[in-house]
């Protein structure tokens, strides 16, 4: 009897011992691809360029209710980078990613990018290739009007709401450290979406709501407000695979041409974005 | 094994090297379960029993209570319980949540096992107790519930292994149990959710499975004992079914 366990035992390790071995020799393999040409090339005769972006983020990455349709600055930028590829703009598919699911996804390859406020951070380099930033952002704070917090040095002591994979916690704590206000990790829930941490507000389970300035401004209500304290700029890069090195290139290329063309200037004019960060 | 893939060596040594996280995890989940199973089954028996008796009154109470509690999804629940439950004044921590939340889900599929195992023991045991001057308490908890217990282990015990794994429904209320710190550890960092969430599994695997594999070699046995029939143990394996 005891044998038979030992068995199932090592056979379940042998198999998921399999399967990372597996997982991780695919990736590595292509490591051998040829020129940026060839990045691009792949992705043209598949006939689409796929997108990761948000839904819920407005001016970045919104998803119109009605009609379904995206709109906001990453959706503009993924259809000027369509519009690169293919001379075609709507040859673009776009797929929502929450923080939690935009790694998974690129790694396994149902997207050839993101672009969904991810924040460039140098850990975050050791696993993706980030382009130049687009964007920069700073990390603000929504509190209820009726919280009595109005700058960092009220923070002792409170519950602060953050989302899953964003750097706002390091950002808090370090920013709250530099004013005396110490926080540890039991002062911080984190949520998997911005509507767990809206509704966590709301019922008063955390005091803040703190993530990306721009992502804050599309949970502001009657009830809330944003603090004016801004801290640790966040600059947003279009992250791709890790090994795919070319399409890294090529995106980067793109991203720099349209910064020092004005072209994203203009689209952030023109979609009312808030002016990026400028610490 | 040197790569940039999402299993790569060095991000399981980089885990390796922030195990106290998940190994706290790992003992909330621990704590949360045991004190989740104990209300389960006290609840479970309490309503079992009622559901045994004669009173309308007690059937009524032990219906609305499974029905409703089996025929909603948990997650629902706990988040009923951690975000609806604030505006009427009451708040609990994620720890009392999880003990609450996952122990009185549970609570109604051990009714529902104990009811099923009671109503397995012939009706002719109770007739013969009540005729030798047992009092219908007295019955029950000296006649009847004995030879209910072998019946329902295994169920319970697959009950159990349900209840360990749900546990895993505090992640989505910041509960700091196991897969909370997965997550939080994957999506943190380098965001190396690969050995993150495969050494999660192996920790619920571990808790889980000798508990299944008991569950299922005692069924086994009572399967070949003459005064419990198969069928008996079937149908109380599909009563539990969820």
């Amino acid at each position: 009897m005891k044998k038979g366990l030992v068995w199932a035992l090592v056979i379940s390790m042998l198999l998921s011992l399999a399967l990372f071995a597996g997982c991780s020799k695919t990736p590595a393999g292509d490591d051998t691809k040829g020129s940026t040409d060839a990045a691009v090339a792949a992705i043209k005769a598949r006939g689409v360029l796929k997108v990761g972006v948000k839904e819920d983020v407005p001016g970045f990455g919104l998803v119109d209710t009605a009609t379904g349709k995206y709109a906001g600055l990453e959706i503009e930028i993924a259809k000027l980078i369509a519009k690169d590829i293919f001379g075609d703009e709507t040859k673009v598919q776009f797929t929502a990613v929450t923080a939690a699911t935009r790694g998974p996804l690129l790694d396994n390859g149902d997207i050839d990018m993101v672009i969904a406020t991810f924040t460039i951070k140098p850990d975050r380099l050791e696993t993706y290739n980030f382009t130049t930033p687009y964007y920069t952002d700073a990390v603000a704070m929504l509190v209820k009007k009726d919280s009595g917090i109005t700058q960092l040095t009220d923070l002792a002591g409170k519950q602060i709401g953050v989302a899953m994979s964003a750097t706002s916690k390091a950002a808090i704590t370090e920013a709250a450290a530099a004013v005396g206000v110490t926080l540890t990790d039991a002062n911080f829930s984190e949520f998997a979406t911005y509507p767990e941490i809206k509704a966590a507000l709301d019922s008063k389970r955390v005091d803040v709501f703190s993530v990306d300035g721009s992502i804050l401004t599309g949970y502001v209500d009657d009830t809330t407000v944003i603090l004016d304290a801004r801290f640790s700029p966040q600059e947003y890069g279009i992250a791709t695979k890790k090994q795919n090195t070319e399409l890294a290139t090529y995106v980067d290329n793109l991203v720099k041409g349209w910064l020092s063309d004005g072209t994203i200037d203009r689209l952030i004019t023109d979609l009312n974005v808030v002016p990026p960060y400028e610490g | 094994m040197t790569g940039n893939g999402p299993f790569a060596w060095w991000r399981w040594q980089r885990l390796f090297s922030d195990f106290s996280l998940i190994l706290g995890g790992f003992g909330r989940t621990l704590l949360v379960a045991a004190l989740a199973l104990l209300l389960a089954l006290v609840l479970g028996t309490i309503l079992g029993l009622f559901s045994a008796s004669h009173s309308k009154i007690l059937h009524a109470i032990t219906r609305i209570y499974v029905e409703i509690f089996q025929n909603t999804p948990l997650v629902i629940q706990i988040f009923f319980y951690y975000n609806a439950l604030p505006y009427a004044g009451v708040v609990l921590s994620s720890f009392m949540i999880g003990i609450l939340g996952v122990g009185v889900y549970h609570g109604a599929y051990v009714a529902e096992v104990i009811r099923a195992g009671i109503g397995s023991i012939p009706g002719g045991q109770m007739e013969a107790a009540r005729s030798q001057g047992f009092t219908n308490f007295q019955a029950m908890v000296y006649i009847i519930l004995p030879q209910t217990i072998k019946i329902i282990l295994p169920p319970l015990t697959n009950l159990a292994v349900n209840l360990i794994k749900n546990t895993s429904i505090l992640a989505i209320i910041a509960g700091g149990d196991l897969m909370y710190h997965a997550n939080s550890w994957a999506s943190n960092g380098t965001l190396s959710y690969g050995p993150a969430y495969v050494v999660a599994g192996v920790l619920y695997f571990i808790l889980c499975f000798p508990l299944a594999v008991w569950a299922r070699r005692y069924e086994n046995k009572l399967k070949n004992r003459e005064f419990v029939t198969a069928e008996t143990v079937e149908l109380i394996s599909e009563v539990i079914e969820c």
